[in-house]
């Protein structure tokens, strides 16, 4: 009997669900809009953080080396800062050749460079070790190490006081966006949990006069109630896939913007990558919601 | 020794916060079987003196006993099957607006959680001795006014109760509807059923000629077993 009763109120809600046509589009339209803000702010949030992340690992210093330094004594080196592997990802010797090679590669072999390197007669690069740290907060510590270690008059200069004004950069726009994305989301979360509230109500407002007649037939109060928890239940789960489907056709259109700026390639990918959490992170929300706002807002109308 | 009354009301004070007093010491018994009119002018207190037995509201002060059970005694979570006893009837219908008739009275059943067959074969019955049982699948708004106190009917007989609360059931009827509800009520009283008829039309108190009730200035002014509407 007690399965009949279910089954009976959640065929109850959804045909209140069919039936209330206008007031259900409403209430999905409200319930998509805040779903598809709170989503979205997280998906930017997760894309910003991934940008800066990504911006964070190009990041590097090299430590070009005097012309006279022999290139066995430079390896050496890079084999003693690679015995730091708690500070340093990487140390990668570049020779004076590559440096040659890499430059012009990155002048397209500008014929007018390539003279102008020729009438030199010799490279005028310098051989250097490009250093990769673990946390970019430690760059100005393994800057400090070189400068008083005991190659540090072979040393020709380090390329890190340029360096060092991006990282400060990136770490104010890190914190910053944090900071918004945090008070941001938990905005938009307040706002929708608000309106999806108030427009549940006007729907079992809508339903008020409904109350009164099932209780004089002898309907329980769960009986009278559950009916509106499956319609709540109902509006979240239509609203996280509806949402799940505009932030596909949001993510089409901010896709090219991030092209490349990210590991995963682009804002699309992003979301292939976060679908089954974002949309059982929505259906979660949305149900919770839905089913929150009808048990609280029908209470009212429950007196006896 | 005297059998128990169906309905008692002992001493029974009912005042709205903040002081409007609507009934005030009111006793009175009411026998199984028995079809009894409630007459009075609007405002007199007879809707609140039926709200007291369905429990939609509460004494003041006094007590009123259903069947020899106190209600004040029930269990809130219990008045709703204690409701399953008492069948409503009111001036407004009440019918649930998106149910057809046969849904709107198959609704008393699903929340007694009866069976789908047993739903099938007692609604169309039901609707059958009412009269409606070719306008089962209509809309509340597709029938007439009557057709819909004849739904509201055959959903207040549906728990086969052993009382019909009937609040102005004709208030909204022409005189024909009317007089066929009233013939109805009749008919469920000759098979034994208590019957509570609340009305300011004296025509039709004058010819059930059964016992009448009146109330005035939250007081019973008159009792008599076979009345006539008359307010002193």
């Amino acid at each position: 009997m007690k399965t009949l009763k279910l089954w009976r109120t959640f065929k109850e809600g959804r045909e209140n669900f069919r039936r209330n046509g206008w007031l259900t589009f409403a209430t999905i339209s409200i319930l998509t809009l805040s779903l598809f803000i709170v989503s979205l702010s997280f998906l930017l949030g997760v894309t910003t953080k991934l940008v800066l992340q990504n911006m964070r690992e190009k990041v590097n210093i090299s430590v070009s080396f005097n012309p006279d330094v022999s290139e066995e004594k430079i390896l050496e080196v890079r084999n003693e800062l690679s015995r730091y592997k708690k500070e340093i990802v990487s140390v990668e010797y570049i020779s004076r050749e590559q440096a040659l090679e890499q430059f012009l590669a990155e002048s397209n072999n500008d014929p007018v460079i390539a003279q102008a390197i020729e009438e030199i007669g010799e490279n005028p690069l310098l051989a250097s070790l490009v250093i990769k740290a673990v946390r970019p907060e430690d760059y100005p510590l393994i800057v400090q190490q070189i400068e008083g270690s005991t190659f540090q008059n072979d040393v020709s200069r380090i390329n890190y006081a340029k360096n060092k004004k991006i990282f400060d950069r990136l770490d104010r726009i890190n914190q910053a966006t944090r900071k918004a994305g945090i008070l941001l989301g938990s905005l938009f979360v307040f706002i929708a949990i608000l309106i999806t509230f108030n427009t549940i109500r006007i729907t079992i407002y809508s339903h008020r006069q409904e109350f009164e007649i099932m209780r004089l037939v002898g309907a329980s109060n769960i009986y009278v109630r559950m009916p509106f928890v499956f319609e709540g239940a109902l509006y979240g789960l239509v609203a996280s896939v509806v949402t799940m489907l505009f932030l596909f056709i949001a993510a089409r259109f901010i896709a090219p913007l991030t092209e490349g700026a990210i590991a995963q390639g682009n804002f699309l990918h992003l979301y292939y990558d976060y679908f089954w959490v974002l949309f059982g992170g929505l259906v979660l929300l949305g149900i919770s919601l839905g089913v929150l706002s009808s048990a609280i807002a029908i209470r009212r109308y429950l007196k006896i | 020794m005297p059998a128990t009354p169906i309905i008692h009301f002992d001493a029974v004070t009912k005042i709205f916060p903040v002081d409007i007093s609507v009934l005030e010491n009111v006793t009175l018994s009411i026998m199984p079987g028995e079809f009894v009119c409630i007459v009075g002018p609007s405002g007199a207190g007879k809707s609140t003196l039926l709200k007291l037995i369905y429990a939609e509201e509460i004494p003041t002060t006094g007590e009123v006993y259903f069947n020899g059970r106190s209600i004040g005694q029930i269990n809130r979570k219990h008045l709703p099957f204690f409701r399953r006893n008492i069948g409503t009837v009111f001036q407004d219908f009440k019918l649930l607006p998106q149910r057809t008739a046969f849904e709107n009275v198959a609704y008393a059943l699903e929340v007694d959680g009866k069976s789908t067959e047993e739903i099938n074969q007692e609604v169309p019955e039901i609707l059958e001795i009412v009269g409606l049982g070719d306008k089962m699948h209509k809309f509340p708004r597709q029938l007439s006014g009557g057709e819909q106190q004849r739904v509201s009917l055959a959903r207040a007989l549906i728990h086969r109760p052993k009382v019909i609360i009937a609040d102005e059931p004709t208030g909204n009827l022409d005189p024909v509807s009317a007089n066929e509800i009233i013939q109805l009520l009749l008919e469920i009283n000759s098979f034994g059923t208590t019957v509570l008829l609340a009305t300011h039309n004296k025509g039709i108190v004058d010819k059930i000629g059964k016992r009448v009730i009146v109330i005035n200035d939250q007081k019973i002014v008159h009792d008599q077993t076979k009345g006539k509407y008359a307010l002193n």
